[in-house]
């Protein structure tokens, strides 16, 4: 009978690991110094959120069935960089979120750099142990506030991304002229800023005119339905980029990337560049960024849009 | 009245210490970013001049009336001088510490020490004089200690929020360093004046 007992005792034991091994759905939360986070699996799709003050931001996705497969939709249209600078050799991104762009971008070009900068600590651990990302010598992150590394990089990049949250919005110091300009230090002749930029708010139209006070060039991408738009900056003037036909590009855009990525989709979503001449839209500088207050008037309720 | 004026010279200050903690974060920003760290060190510096500033003030208050008024003379200058040199230079320096020192956490104590630690410190140092000023006038100890305090923390109140919902959304980080000093340069040569009957 004991050794039955035992036998069976053995026997569950066996199978307790794989029952916890088997992937369960889960919800996660984490309350870091700079953010409220919540990690939820559900089927192979796990998501990565943030709270902010209107409700809760989805900052990232990865489907574990196909890791490599851009979920959310905007994350697709930071992509149209490649439009305009089709072989990055070093990238610059701030803001690591579940690092769905670092995986790509990692297939996608296998011999480039990809440096991330993540202020959280705990976003750099969740999206290493929950999103299927593993910096390598090629995509390594630095734990700092992005402003503080583009100042003191030395390198340049052929692309920078700006897309860096807390709860719901953009640090002042990383939508300021002078800190664009140092971007454009930092950013090769040829090379691309890129920025995730919100059109819902007064914000927006602060952000572009910023955009536009450093760099000579800006064009716009918006995923269909979505409030975020993409802002593509460049620092020369010519070819006018608005004049040309992006999906005449495509051939030169390497195909691991085209393969996960919709290009043709993405050229549609190019749109006009808002008029910001109104004295009442300000640029942002260091000395005067009021991003908070910015943000929480609606686009709708001025007469600027 | 005179009363009354005393006690509006007394929020005054008040709303100069803690607006002048927002406007130092904003400072700050765009070289050392607006992670915990920056605000722990930011609230540390803060905490540690009002503490420093009312040893200080509360020594002073019990010197004898001549010396008490030469050293209120002395405070408020440098409580001036020491804002000024924030408004006026503190962009410079902080480019410099930012340049200087690579370390996050050593430029920081560098920065809060030279642009915000004096300036706060004697700012908050006319707190315990504010109180001998009242006890002289025959308010007793405790009452004139929880009058000052009471409005001086109001004003606190009114500082942060005034300074987070009208004058930052409006006006230039600059602009309000200048327009801090010059209030600053009012409010303090009222309150030596004032101050001034009790130091006889």
């Amino acid at each position: 009978m004991v050794r039955l007992l035992l036998l069976a005792a053995g026997l569950f034991a066996s199978l307790l690991p794989v029952a916890v091994a088997a992937e369960r759905d889960y919800t996660e939360t984490h309350d870091t110094p700079y953010n409220n986070l919540t990690i939820q699996k559900i089927g192979n799709v796990v998501e990565l959120r943030a709270r902010s003050r209107a409700g809760v931001y989805l900052e990232s996705a990865v489907d574990l069935s196909d890791p490599l497969k851009l979920v959310v939709p905007y994350t697709q249209s930071l992509y149209a960089a490649a439009f305009f600078e089709p072989n990055p050799k070093k990238a610059l991104m701030i803001g690591l979120g579940g690092a769905a762009f670092q995986r790509v971008f990692a297939h996608a070009y296998p011999e480039a750099i990809l440096q991330s900068v993540e202020l959280d600590p705990k976003v750099v651990e969740l999206a290493q142990t929950h999103m299927v990302f593993l910096p390598t010598k090629n995509t390594p992150v630095a734990t700092m506030d992005g402003r503080l590394f583009v100042k003191r990089s030395k390198e340049t990049w052929d692309w920078i991304i700006l897309d860096a949250f807390r709860s719901g919005y953009v640090p002042p110091h990383l939508k300021t002229e002078e800190f664009y300009r140092e971007c454009a230090a930092r950013l090769s002749d040829r090379g691309v800023f890129v920025s995730n930029l919100h059109a819902s708010t007064k914000l927006y139209l602060s952000d572009i005119k910023t955009i536009q006070a450093v760099f000579p060039q800006v064009v716009l991408f918006q995923p269909a339905g979505r409030l975020n738009v993409i802002a593509i900056a460049v620092k020369y003037s010519a070819p006018v980029l608005k004049d040309q036909d992006v999906l005449a590009r495509l051939p030169q855009i390497n195909q691991a990337l085209r393969a996960r990525v919709d290009f043709s989709t993405l050229a549609r979503e190019r749109i006009d560049v808002p008029v910001t001449s109104a004295r009442s839209i300000r640029v942002l500088t260091d000395d005067f960024s009021p991003v908070e207050f910015l943000d929480a008037m609606k686009i709708n309720n001025t007469k600027d849009h | 009245m005179a009363r009354l004026f005393f006690y509006f010279i007394v929020g005054v200050l008040g709303i100069l210490s803690m607006g002048f903690q927002l406007l130092a974060s904003r400072l700050l920003n765009p070289f050392f970013g607006s992670s915990l760290i920056v605000w722990a060190w930011l609230i540390s510096t803060f905490l540690a001049a009002f503490s420093l500033g009312s040893i200080v003030g509360g020594g002073i208050s019990n010197a004898v009336p001549g010396r008490r008024l030469r050293a209120q003379r002395l405070l408020a200058v440098g409580a001036v001088v020491s804002l000024g040199f924030t408004a006026f230079a503190g962009r410079n320096v902080l480019g410099w510490i930012e340049l200087t020192f690579t370390d996050l956490t050593v430029g920081l104590l560098i920065a809060c020490a030279a642009l915000f630690f004096l300036p706060v410190t004697l700012l908050s140092s006319f707190g315990p004089q504010c109180v001998q000023h009242l006890a002289s006038m025959g308010t007793p100890p405790g009452k004139a200690s929880g009058l000052v305090y009471g409005v001086s923390t109001l004003g606190n109140i009114a500082g942060v929020m005034l300074t987070a919902f009208v004058l930052i959304p409006h006006f230039a980080v600059s602009t309000l360093l200048y327009g801090w000093l010059g209030v600053a340069v009012l409010s303090l040569s009222a309150l030596l004046f004032i101050l001034r009957s009790s130091g006889r």
